[in-house]
């Protein structure tokens, strides 16, 4: 079974996130640049679908150079090649320019699944797995947190608000995880000195076949207009009990209707 | 030089760190403390299968190595979480055995024993065929006492092997009854000498590079845990307030902060500069002026822990001080600072 996983690079949920004044996209000098977390969870079912029916693993990512980074991270945990699609022309691109240039290097790669994180830590449109299905005329099979392969088909656990919903679905097709599914593998010294040797293959717009006027920053559907930072959380008020503290404070949940 | 890790190296080293953070060490150290063996022997599991020996282990043996900048990357962050266990024993043991199975490739490797001993070469290579792949796949857990500089055996009851090199002989031993240390992660053995392995004087040269291999293993433990101690010192520093200020903002405290990220910033290159010097007869020198700067800074970084923190810091529920007795206990292991100085001064008046 050849299956790809998509992986995103994003900055460290542990840093300060910013945008960058000029053009509004991400500052990614701002923060590191480390593996999306779903991205994990998303390589390790790859990894495991793999071991129980064979096949080979590919590695998707779109982003700077320094994306290398988290194909290295996945190639470290047992993937066994990659494709980095990184050209200037794709920076900005919004969650439909991204899906666009996904799905054209999937149909140039070849798949019988597709495998993504439900969504990133520094977006969170968790839109991509829908959109590459749609684009790829595939089925999806979203926001699953147990995958079954079998002849030509596959079954999943969708996560639902009230508990889950059994999905199947015939093979090609697209499938989001979510962190229930597994447990990912820390990459071993062995499996980060062999993905040195791993292939990885760079493609730019014109390469992966990508119709330039559907991306980049100029192109993008949504766009950002301003930004502001957070303002600081207000000091909260102080009670001070002199027997009368609960009365207070219950005056105080009224004044705000929360009682 | 070049100290900077490369790509590899810095992932390997975060991977252990993103792992260790998970097992909780502290927890590990306590059931260690309590007499349970099975916590500690379950990370080592987790460890191993993540390398942690694979740089001390040649590729013919199921390992990786010998690569002492990736050995010294793993004791960092081993030392950085304070994990329990003969780590720097088993490391030195791989080396040991490296030379005397003929891995290294070096003159003399597989000849112990040629002077009619008890075991021939074959019996020192039969020794590291059964116990180098375990080594690296963390089934073998190794305590090995190198008098003078390791006088005891650490942690005997976690180990699968207890050797001893006495002059020219390897042998195995009978561990006596158990010294508590001040550190409660660890035990150490008084031995008693038993069935001789390996004879000759290969074995003395093995066991000289064994003796840098741990003395190299533990400096870089110290520098994770020296840098673990000031980092908990400084975020401690920020927080706590007195008289309505961080009493990090006072010049006494910010003074013995700056001393401690001085002296594990000269230890840190030392350390690397004696990874790189493996294989050169500039090792024994480049080690011990890694262990004597290694230790002295992470004592300092755990006095000044101590200081800062106050009383919460020798406050047994609270896990500093698990890593301040710690850096105390490693101190002194593998040869004091001042053992230490005395190598560097003897290398140089050699030299």
């Amino acid at each position: 079974m050849n299956i790809v996983v998509c992986v995103k690079q994003v900055p460290d949920t542990a840093t300060e996130r910013k945008l960058r004044s000029d053009d509004k996209t991400l500052d990614r000098d701002a923060a590191d640049g480390v593996i999306n977390e779903l991205c994990e969870y998303a390589v390790e079912e790859a990894l495991l679908l793999k071991e129980a029916h064979g096949g080979e693993v590919t590695v998707l990512t779109m982003g700077p150079d320094k994306a290398s980074d988290t194909i290295r991270k996945a190639l470290a945990m047992g993937a066994d090649k990659a494709v980095h699609l990184v050209d200037d022309a794709l920076h900005g691109s919004d969650a439909l320019g991204t899906s666009h240039a996904m799905a054209q290097a999937l149909k140039k790669i070849g798949f019988d699944l597709v495998i993504l994180g439900s969504e990133s830590t520094d977006a969170r449109t968790g839109v991509l797995a829908a959109m590459l299905a749609e684009r790829l005329g595939v089925p999806q099979l979203t926001f699953a947190k147990k995958v079954e392969v079998g002849k030509g088909t596959i079954t999943v656990q969708r996560v639902t608000d009230y508990g889950y919903d059994k999905v199947e679905a015939s093979l090609p097709a697209v499938v989001s995880v979510v962190e229930k599914i597994n447990e990912p593998r820390y990459p071993s010294f062995k499996g980060i000195m062999a993905a040195k040797k791993k292939p990885v293959e760079k493609l730019g717009v014109a390469d992966a076949g990508i119709d330039a006027s559907q991306v980049g920053l100029a192109n993008s559907w949504s766009e950002v207009v301003d930004f502001a930072a957070a303002p600081p959380r207000a000091a909260g008020t102080i009670v001070k009990d002199e027997g009368d503290g609960g009365a207070k404070a219950a005056e105080f949940l009224a004044s705000k209707k929360f009682v | 030089m070049k100290f900077i890790l490369d790509a590899e190296q810095r992932l390997f080293g975060e991977t252990l760190h993103r792992l260790l953070d998970g097992a909780g060490t502290p927890g590990v150290i306590r059931s260690r403390a309590a007499g349970e063996p099975e916590p500690v022997r379950s990370l080592w599991r987790a460890l191993a299968g993540a390398g942690v020996f694979a740089p001390a282990v040649p590729e013919a043996a199921g390992g990786a190595g010998p690569l002492p900048v990736e050995l010294v990357t793993a004791f960092h962050e081993l030392g950085r979480h304070a994990v329990p266990g003969p780590l720097a024993e088993t490391a030195a043991a791989a080396e040991l055995l490296t030379r005397l199975g003929g891995f290294s490739g070096s003159g003399g490797a597989g000849r112990a024993g040629d002077e009619s001993g008890t075991a021939g070469a074959a019996g020192a290579g039969g020794l590291a065929a059964e116990w180098l792949p375990r080594i690296a796949e963390g089934t073998a857990a190794v305590s090995l006492v190198l008098p003078p500089a390791v006088p005891y055996a650490l942690d005997a009851d976690l180990a699968d092997a207890v050797w001893l090199v006495d002059g020219d002989r390897l042998c195995e031993t009978v561990p006596g009854a158990a010294r508590s240390s001040l550190d409660p992660g660890r035990r150490l053995f008084p031995v008693r000498v038993g069935t001789v392995l390996a004879r000759g004087p290969a074995v003395r040269a093995a066991a000289r590079a064994a003796g840098d291999v741990g003395a190299l293993a533990c400096a870089a433990q110290l520098v994770g845990l020296g840098r673990r101690l000031l980092e908990a010192t400084v975020a401690y520093a920020a927080a706590r307030h007195q008289f309505g200020r961080p009493i990090g903002s006072f010049q006494a405290v910010k003074h013995r902060l700056a001393d401690v990220l001085v002296a594990l910033e000269y230890a840190r290159p030392l350390v690397h500069g004696a990874a790189l010097a493996y294989g050169s007869p500039d090792l024994p020198r480049d080690v011990s002026a890694a262990k004597a700067a290694a230790s002295e800074a992470a004592y300092a970084a755990a006095r000044t822990a101590l200081q800062v923190h106050g009383a919460i810091a020798y406050t047994d529920e609270y896990d500093l001080g698990l890593w301040i007795r710690r850096a105390r206990a490693l101190r002194t292991a593998w040869g004091s600072p001042a053992d230490h100085r005395a190598r560097v001064m003897s290398c140089l008046a050699e030299s």
